[in-house]
């Protein structure tokens, strides 16, 4: 009898236990919470990286392209960390994804590389969006230049 | 009713046994400790995180305030010496102001008109200032730009100190600022004159000011593109100009994958696939519906065992881009990344290095294969150009560099400016200590234009 009432209080104790893990939030995330000193390359592949990972060469080499391309315009910030971490610029900023470590010999270090060496696939667009999920009203009033993959591209 | 009366009676009963209930109210009382634990940090991030939206407002309140008796310093001062001071200030608060901007919780679109206001102050000092430091005063026109840009300054200011007055407390929460900045900022842009900045940029055409990003290759505002030479041309014929870029014997097919409605260089854009390549790689390139011309190639494949050096490579980007119709290139930068080569090529004409026209080709460093290619500085200025003869000698420009320098070597070239005009310079190659350094001298003037210092490293020649 005691046997049996023991072994329940461990599973109760254990339910706890888990429902406890659940709360804390970021818990899975604390490995990748660290942020690092990045240049700009790094923070370029980084960005590229939570922002077009799952998109074509010229999609990722495109969001480099849209990074580098607002440093030199006068209406975004004038360096690469200024402009990736102006707030709500890229949503992979805010949601902690540029902190994800990167494999050097990854594509979009590559990309990254090429679109600091000058390779522009989209026409010197300012903005990018997914035509499918943005509801904004301003973005879609932009001049579409380019569809790139699952992007809009434009001024 | 009553079941349910019996079934809590009946874990009452169980509970008090063994001190259950006791052990349940103590895990009761550690998740709601753990509750307020979490609460409060969260609390505590936001503060932190309004400390720093807080800092970035009251810096930029502070640097605009200072834009703006600059601005007025200069309207006000009469010698040439105190207004390039005075302007060189007003540039450099500006960029802080700006910096500061950048960071506040206001979207983008509200704050693109007062960004680029601040750039165009900042633009427009450095470039008066140069001018001044040559001992030529301010003409009237640029007094005009200066008054208006003065005028907005003031406009803004008292915009921002509103807004600092009207939040309550002193102390401003985020959601106040991102919300009342929002409004002060959307009517800042509604009252600023569009017309002020056009004209502005217009006055920027004749600024023979030279701010470089890189070795001369990004230097593109927006302008008529010189090399877009020849007629429109048909999908199909891009489809055949392609092939023949790649050679029709390595390729399985040429898609047309989209078009580039971009106001300057309207393009096709195709998809490449080549014979005996997996399916995950392919090229993808666009190409000018008016001449046909490839404004840009990359492909992305896995580059095996190098068997080329950089000479080697330079070399055969130099018959590539011969056989391609490109004549007259030189090659005058490279990186070397990744098991390949990305080279700078140059137009030459005249023994003149014109390094606004470029073109950048990615050799990959196994076969010799050319797997990226970059032409839209040549496609944007080339041109045949009226080269004058120097107005100064070489050796005259040889005496404008530091007595302790050595000088390697002596060229000419066309440099390009930031504002789409070029000059015509004398190159001087040198050494001072163990740095490596390129002088520009105006051949015309005698002026020295710009100064970049090589910074060599395995991977390649690097300008700062």
């Amino acid at each position: 009898m005691s046997e049996m009432k023991s072994r329940k209080v461990i599973i109760l104790l254990s339910v706890y236990a888990l429902f406890f893990s659940l709360l804390i939030p970021g818990i899975f995330n604390f490995a990748f919470a660290q942020s690092q000193r990045a240049s700009d390359e790094q923070l370029i592949a980084r960005a590229i990286n939570g922002e077009a990972r799952g998109e074509s060469y010229e999609g990722q080499v495109a969001v480099g392209a849209v990074i580098l391309n607002r440093v030199e315009s006068p209406d975004f910030p004038n360096t690469v960390a200024g402009v990736i971490y102006q707030p709500g610029a890229f949503t992979a900023v805010s949601d902690g994804q540029i902190n994800v470590p990167i494999d050097p010999n990854s594509t979009v270090v590559k990309a990254a590389r090429d679109a600091l060496n000058g390779w522009d696939p989209t026409g010197g667009s300012l903005f990018y969006w997914n035509p499918a999920t943005a509801t904004s009203k301003w973005i879609w009033s932009r001049q579409i230049i380019k569809a790139i993959g699952k992007h809009n591209f434009g001024k | 009713m009553g079941k349910i009366r019996r079934k809590l009676l009946d874990w009452k009963r169980r509970l008090s046994d063994r001190h259950m209930y006791s052990v349940v109210v103590l895990l009761i009382a550690i998740v709601a400790g753990w509750g307020i634990f979490q609460y409060k940090r969260a609390a505590d991030l936001r503060q932190e995180l309004d400390n720093q939206y807080n800092r970035a407002f009251y810096e930029m309140i502070g640097y605009v305030q200072n834009v703006e008796v600059l601005l007025m310093k200069s309207l006000v001062s009469s010698t040439p010496e105190m207004t390039a001071e005075t302007l060189q200030q007003a540039w450099h608060q500006a960029n802080l102001a700006q910096t500061n901007l950048g960071q506040l919780p206001i979207t983008q679109d509200v704050l693109a008109n007062t960004s680029k206001f601040l750039s165009q102050v900042g633009d427009f000092s450095l470039a008066l200032d140069r001018q001044n430091i040559n001992g030529e005063v301010v003409n009237e026109e640029q007094y005009k730009n200066l008054e208006n840009l003065h005028q907005y300054a003031v406009s803004l200011q008292d915009g921002l100190n509103n807004l600092q007055a009207s939040i309550s407390g002193g102390r401003i929460r985020w959601n106040e600022l991102a919300d009342k900045g929002t409004q002060l900022f959307q009517k800042q842009s509604e009252n600023l004159n569009v017309q002020m900045f056009s004209d502005i940029d217009q006055s920027f055409q004749e600024f023979p000011t030279l701010i470089y990003d890189g070795p001369f290759s990004d230097h593109m505002t927006s302008m008529e593109p010189k090399g877009l030479t020849g007629e429109d041309i048909s999908v199909e014929d891009a489809q055949k100009r392609l092939t023949d870029f790649f050679g029709a014997d390595r390729i399985v097919s040429v898609e047309h994958a989209g078009d580039i409605q971009a106001d300057t260089l309207p393009a096709y854009n195709f998809k490449i696939k080549f014979k005996d390549r997996p399916e995950d790689e392919f090229a993808t390139a666009d190409i000018t519906k008016k001449g046909g011309h490839v404004i840009w190639m990359l492909y992305n494949r896995d580059i095996g065992q190098e068997a080329l050096d950089v000479e080697k490579a330079k070399k055969t980007g130099l018959e590539f881009l011969q056989s391609k119709g490109y004549t007259s290139m030189k090659d005058t930068y490279y990186i070397k990344e990744d098991s390949t080569a990305t080279i700078n090529y140059a137009y030459e004409q005249d023994g003149v290095v014109v390094y606004p026209d470029l073109i950048k080709v990615k050799i990959a460093l196994d076969t010799g294969e050319v797997v990226g290619f970059e032409s839209k500085g040549f496609i944007m200025s080339h041109t045949k150009r009226e080269i004058p003869a120097p107005g100064i000698t070489e050796e005259s420009a040889r005496g404008k560099i530091m007595k302790n320098a050595d000088i390697g070597s002596v060229g000419l070239a066309i440099i390009p400016t930031k504002f789409g005009t070029e000059i015509f310079c004398y190159e001087l190659k040198g050494k001072l200590g163990d740095k490596d350094f390129i002088v520009y001298i105006n051949a015309v003037t005698g002026k020295e234009e710009q100064v970049l210092i090589i910074i060599n490293t395995p991977e390649g020649i690097l300008t700062m």
